[in-house]
């Protein structure tokens, strides 16, 4: 396990909201089957005093940390008021943040996880679905049901494409260790190198699925960092030059970050990349035998 | 969103950046009047939303005599397709250097990223290729609101003292701006000081709005038409509409299309959380591109519930054939809803993309 276990005891921020209920409601079922004690407490101010499926709401983080032992949370708040709550959080001590928040500003990004490095926390996202450890814990909005526990950790940009790969995996029988969206954005806090260091130290964790897309450089960074077995895959081979493709950190700007090239440059690493998601259980199968 | 070079400098002026004398005209007549403020050597340039201008002969030099004939013959013109609309008639300076001077938002550091180089003037990436050495960066922490001066002195080297100022208060523009890059290239010393002779900013999207913008003007209309309902949209010159949810699933389906040999006629990212009604637009939007034959529906709940999405999907009603793949939360109820009436659905994001291809071919 990385990030988080049964043990966790997980605050949820936006709890009052409409997809901050649900994603309540769906924690803490994965909690109850798993036997985990998932979300303890829910935050939203102004409606301190309220019950989210019989979670109790607080006005405040740290009003929630005084009645609860909470190390973890996942931010459902709207995009302008986001990065402050990831800056309550990181200054009421919470360990492990996960912001789901889509549209956060750059700039309200870049503050908010300069603060929350200060404060010694680490900031999954923002733009991201969470984290899954089968049979152990789940923080965010990945749908349970895809995954299989399992020695395989997987990184990924994305949310859906996640799911996606995840799914083939499971079926494949190849079951997951902990499965992490780092978020969609130019600036997120965990990168590939953050999320491969746990993994490198997570006995659990035997080899890597690295999902990336067009945009910067991290997933280059990431697989020279580890020694870990990799195999990549990176979306966005047909993507035009100077267009968003849905995510903020999606584009290929200056000539950089296509496709392409970073499939190039992944390959010279020694990197296997699959051409298309149905193809990654039988490069990870290869995997398995060339190193285990 | 990139702001035009006007907009820029009126911005850095604000804040205290020099800039040459300069008026924006929408004719060639509106120019008589400002001939006296902007002196014997005059610079005209079209204010057109595009990179790459000078080359494509939307810069031109004049004086004082020739300026009108010059400016009539600069609104005649089409830079790269676009009319030109608007010019911006500026005072030629007289040039002793050139630097470059640019701010970024750097994400491996996560913080912005201060350029500067002495050999400014030219594209700053073929300096980055050729001459990388000559190029120094600082990496500046966003909770300060100045660049200290130990920070400046690194980067300014033996470049003339005024360049240290120049550059902090730039660094305010690229803050309260929200912007994702702040350059002044040209960046030029004349025997009058130091002026920015060129500028360029471009505000994050998600910042639009607290800016003051209040459409994005870097989009097309069926994009901007999209952007209304919170989707992300690409135009693309194939004939299979693609939806999906999550932008790495979408950009993947485009791939597999590519992988199988056909062509994608555009990227429609529905997003977190589609509701029926939002799903129902992104169908009939898709189904609206004339070149558009059939549609690959690619989602997987997440966030997204799949009933919402199957109840959108039959409201939409649109004359192509829709291809569905479905799976992930409420998945039963959605996969039921379609089957009833009598839509195609596909086990497999493989399956789909190549029934599709087939489909269109």
């Amino acid at each position: 396990m990385i990030y988080g276990d049964k043990k966790t005891g997980v605050l949820v921020q936006g709890a009052t909201g409409k997809q901050g209920e649900f994603h309540i409601g769906l924690m803490n079922a994965y909690a109850r089957e798993v036997g985990a004690r998932g979300v303890v407490a829910g935050v939203t101010p102004g409606k301190g005093g309220k019950e989210v499926h019989g979670v109790p709401v607080y006005n405040t983080v740290k009003e929630a940390m005084r009645d609860h032992d909470i190390s973890a949370s996942v931010i459902f708040v709207p995009a302008m008021a986001a990065a402050d709550s990831i800056m309550e959080e990181a200054h009421a001590g919470i360990e492990t943040i996960v912001a789901i928040t889509e549209h956060i500003p750059v700039h309200d990004t870049m503050k908010a996880l300069a603060f929350a490095k200060m404060e010694g926390c680490s900031v999954i996202g923002p733009n991201c679905p969470g984290l899954l450890s089968p049979g152990e814990v789940k923080m965010g909005i990945m749908p349970a049901g895809l995954f299989l526990r399992g020695n395989v950790g997987v990184i990924s940009r994305s949310g859906t494409l996640t799911y996606e790969v995840v799914d083939e995996l499971t079926r494949a029988g190849i079951g997951q260790s902990t499965v992490v969206g780092i978020g969609g954005d130019p600036v997120i806090g965990q990168t590939f190198v953050d999320v491969l260091q746990r993994f490198e130290k997570d006995p659990q964790t035997k080899a890597v699925v690295l999902i990336g897309e067009v945009g910067g450089n991290l997933e280059e960074e990431g697989a020279k960092s580890t020694d870990l077995p990799i195999v990549s895959y990176i979306a966005g081979i047909s993507a035009p030059p100077d267009k968003r493709m849905g995510h903020a950190g999606a584009i290929v700007e200056g000539g950089e970050g296509d496709a392409r090239s970073k499939i190039g440059r992944l390959r010279k690493l020694g990197v296997p990349v699959a051409s298309r998601p149905s193809e990654i259980p039988d490069m990870v199968r290869d995997l398995f035998k060339g190193h285990c | 969103m990139k702001l035009r070079e006007y907009e820029a400098k009126k911005i850095i002026r604000e804040y205290g950046i020099p800039v040459p004398a300069g008026f924006l005209i929408q004719s060639a007549d509106e120019l008589p009047v400002h001939l006296a403020e902007l002196g014997e050597n005059i610079v005209l340039k079209a204010q057109v939303d595009v990179g790459g201008r000078g080359k494509a002969g939307g810069i031109l030099m004049a004086d004082r005599k020739n300026a009108v004939a010059t400016a009539q013959d600069l609104f005649k013109k089409e830079i790269k397709g676009l009319p030109v609309r608007e010019v911006l008639a500026e005072q030629r300076l007289g040039i002793q250097h050139e630097y470059y001077l640019s701010i970024t938002v750097d994400r491996s550091s996560k913080q912005p990223l201060i350029l500067f180089t002495e050999a400014g003037g030219v594209d700053i990436e073929i300096t980055a290729k050729e001459h990388p050495e000559a190029i120094r960066t600082a990496i500046a922490n966003p909770l300060m609101r100045e660049i200290p001066p130990f920070m400046l002195r690194e980067l300014v080297g033996m470049a003339p003292k005024e360049i240290g100022p120049i550059i902090n208060r730039l660094y305010r523009v690229f803050l309260e701006k929200d912007a994702l890059l702040a350059e002044i290239n040209p960046l030029v010393t004349t025997p009058q000081g130091v002026f920015a002779a060129d500028a360029k900013l471009i505000i994050d999207d998600n910042a639009l709005g607290r800016q003051g913008f209040a459409v994005n003007r870097d989009l097309t209309d069926r994009e901007r038409e999209a952007e209304k309902y919170g989707f992300s949209y690409v135009e693309l010159d194939g004939t299979i509409g693609v939806i999906g949810n999550g932008a790495g699933l979408t950009m993947s389906t485009l791939d597999l299309i590519g992988f199988y040999g056909g062509k994608a006629a555009n990227f429609l990212d529905v997003g977190g959380g589609a509701e029926s009604e939002r799903v129902m637009h992104a169908v009939r939007l898709v189904g609206s591109v004339p070149s558009v034959k059939v549609i690959v529906v690619n989602l997987l709940g997440g966030i997204t519930k799949c009933d919402e999405v199957a109840k959108g999907i039959i409201a939409a009603d649109i004359p192509q054939k829709v291809i569905v793949r479905l799976a992930g939360t409420n998945e039963a109820e959605g996969r039921a809803m379609l089957s009833e009436k009598g839509y195609e659905m596909l086990d497999t994001m493989d399956l789909v993309v190549r029934k599709a291809v087939e489909v269109a071919a």
